[in-house]
């Protein structure tokens, strides 16, 4: 009877350590590793500069990872693509939202002044009407997107579009960019920093409002790869978690320990409970 | 005025502008190129450009290579675009610079001479130089401006519409509000006649003088292209394809004399050239002897298959009139009333 006690105490222990284990995988590792959901790109409030590239604000504002994959088109040679990943921050400050966009790109090309030459360019995209997410190749029609529009060449632009083949030109630009190209080779980089005022300046412009989240995507040309138009590297859309719902990871976290607590609570009481009827039998 | 209901126009299109031009009339005299240069291609970004451009043939065109560079569509059924490629600046040749303010003001000794280094290649760089040996040696000259096509690769190409066919008359134009200087026309084009400038930022092209033909110029005047209107020798014809009365309809359509330039690109164009003639060949003691000095092969690779029944039909219609008799087709092709070789108020 000693021997089946102390193999039942065995598996009791295991049962706690699995559970105990579920507790810290579910509720404690995700914090520490990744505390932020799938597709979303953090964008606090920060009291420092973000003007330029290397502003001091931007170090409070953590960057998310966006893989970037060559955009469905009909253009010839529209699957080839240099750019893989863009790291995306954002951040509010003073009435303005700022994105600022860092991608590898071994050479700079920042002029078109040959026929042949084309140059870096990239832009982030947004609904006009936050609260219904646009086709991602650009909206359509019924659904329009606001895009802003940078090119190591021509500069910034603030674009309305509605599909494929349709940006048009924003009357009054209220888009503002800092670019920077630094190393060459494998330490190549365009760092590129824009920023608008988070009300919009007219309407079919995007409302940058705390009453909901804001969808955003993200697109990069290498000119030297002879990007351009639609043949460039997408993101899908990704959010900036501005507005008031859950919170994202934390509640999340909570959640999962929650339930990791109870059911380590519930094998206890079921242990005991089976323990308690074992030595009810023996006696 | 009559409209051909088998000619074929562009869906959408009411009338198709065309030219005429006959090759057997070019001097290479590039008066037509000056003509469209001063009063297109003067702006700063242009200069590279030739809207109008006329090429010796055998030769390797402007910009250089241009057969060799792609576009127009796979098969006579469009329904693919072969690929293109945009020409380098140096295959279209760079504008050189001369210093005539050093040497001719401040008395500089030195040549007058392409400033930058020496210059390995330019517009018409080989020109004369054609093709055969002496004393069979021949060449001609190709005169050439945007096709204004039918079925337009150009066009097709473009990801935002910004390239397109007028309704009025079939003239393709580039938007400029609407490019964004993406230069998918370029490639696109087999003829290589779109442009990039890359000072606008936006690629641009021949517009058949479309301010002319509309009257629009300061003498409110209609006039034909300017590279027509210039021409020494007045080689080429201005009208509507499908104007039956007019010589464009007659030359194409009716005697099938006047062919596209390429026609294996599919893309129809409206621009037509009569074949050159050249003088037969000559022993080496310097008699005639009966073989064209322009191989029948040379000219097919041009203007298709068609070129020969085309030849022929001009020989047999100048031999009609050799013996005295009239040929309604030698007369259009002799044609000094510019009513007739210019028919551009016929329709409303």
């Amino acid at each position: 009877m000693m021997g089946i006690d102390s193999k039942t105490n065995r598996s009791m222990m295991a049962f706690v350590v699995f559970a105990a284990a579920l507790v810290l995988a579910a509720g404690v590792v995700p914090m520490l590793v990744d505390a932020r959901p799938a597709r979303e790109i953090p964008a606090p409030t920060v009291e420092q500069n973000l003007s330029g590239v290397d502003a001091p604000g931007w170090s409070d504002a953590p960057a998310a990872e966006v893989p970037l994959a060559a955009a469905p088109s009909g253009l010839p040679n529209a699957k080839s693509v240099s750019t893989d990943a863009v790291d995306v921050q954002a951040a509010r400050s003073d009435g303005q939202l700022y994105l600022r966009l860092e991608w590898h790109d071994a050479q700079a090309t920042e002029t078109a002044d040959d026929p042949q030459t084309f140059a870096d360019a990239a832009a982030v995209q947004m609904p006009v009407d936050t609260s219904a997410q646009p086709a991602i190749a650009m909206g359509s029609q019924s659904n329009l997107v606001n895009v802003w529009y940078w090119s190591a060449d021509t500069g910034t632009e603030e674009l309305l579009a509605g599909g494929p083949g349709s940006t048009t030109l924003l009357g009054n630009q209220s888009v503002q960019t800092w670019a920077e190209h630094t190393g060459s080779g494998e330490n190549g980089t365009w760092t590129v920093v824009f920023s608008r005022p988070v009300d919009p300046a007219s309407d079919n412009r995007t409302a940058v409002t705390s009453d909901r989240d804001l969808d955003v995507a993200f697109g990069v040309w290498d000119g030297t790869n002879a990007e351009r138009s639609g043949r460039k590297a997408v993101s899908q859309w990704y959010y900036l978690p501005l507005g008031p719902g859950p919170g994202g990871a934390p509640f999340e976290s909570i959640l999962w320990a929650v339930a990791g607590i109870a059911i380590v609570a519930v094998i206890v009481v079921t242990i005991q409970g089976v323990r308690r009827a074992r030595a009810e039998g023996g006696a | 005025m009559a409209t051909q209901e088998n000619v074929a126009l562009a869906d959408g299109v009411d009338h198709q502008v065309a030219m005429v031009m006959d090759l057997n009339k070019c001097i290479g005299c590039q008066t037509c190129t000056v003509a469209c240069k001063s009063l297109w291609t003067e702006r700063e970004g242009t200069e590279y450009m030739y809207w109008n451009n006329v090429e010796t043939r055998p030769g390797k065109g402007y910009p250089r290579k241009w057969e060799e560079k792609g576009g127009g569509w796979k098969s006579e059924e469009r329904t693919e675009r072969q690929p293109g490629e945009i020409p380098s600046s140096e295959d279209y040749g760079e504008a050189w610079e001369f210093d005539h303010e050093g040497i001719l003001k401040e008395g500089e000794d030195k040549k007058l001479a392409p400033e930058g280094g020496k210059p390995e290649w330019g517009p018409n760089w080989d020109e004369d130089q054609g093709a055969g040996e002496h004393p069979n040696s021949y060449y001609f000259y190709l005169p050439r401006i945007c096709n204004h096509c039918t079925h337009p690769t150009c066009v097709e190409a473009c990801p935002r519409s910004a390239v397109y066919k007028r309704e009025e008359d079939g003239v393709v134009l580039v938007d400029q509000e609407r490019c964004r200087g993406y230069r998918y026309c370029v490639e696109g084009c087999p003829y290589k006649k779109i442009y990039y400038n890359a000072v606008s930022k936006t690629s641009e092209k021949c517009v058949f003088c479309y301010p002319r033909i509309e009257g629009e110029g300061p003498d409110g005047e209609v006039h034909p292209p300017a590279c027509a209107d210039q021409c020494t020798t007045q080689l080429r014809m201005v009208g509507y394809l499908d104007d039956t009365e007019g010589p464009i309809y007659k030359l194409v359509e009716q005697y099938e004399v006047a062919l596209p330039l390429h026609p294996e690109y599919q893309t129809d164009p409206n621009v037509y050239y009569i074949p050159p003639f050249a003088p037969p060949q000559h022993s080496e003691d310097g008699e005639t002897v009966d073989v064209d000095r322009i191989p029948d092969s040379y000219l097919e690779q041009l203007f298709g298959d068609r070129v020969h029944e085309a030849l022929d039909t001009i020989e047999r219609e100048r031999a009609k009139v050799e013996r005295g008799g009239y040929s309604e087709l030698m007369e259009i092709l002799q044609d000094t009333n510019p009513a007739q070789q210019y028919r551009l108020e016929v329709f409303e």
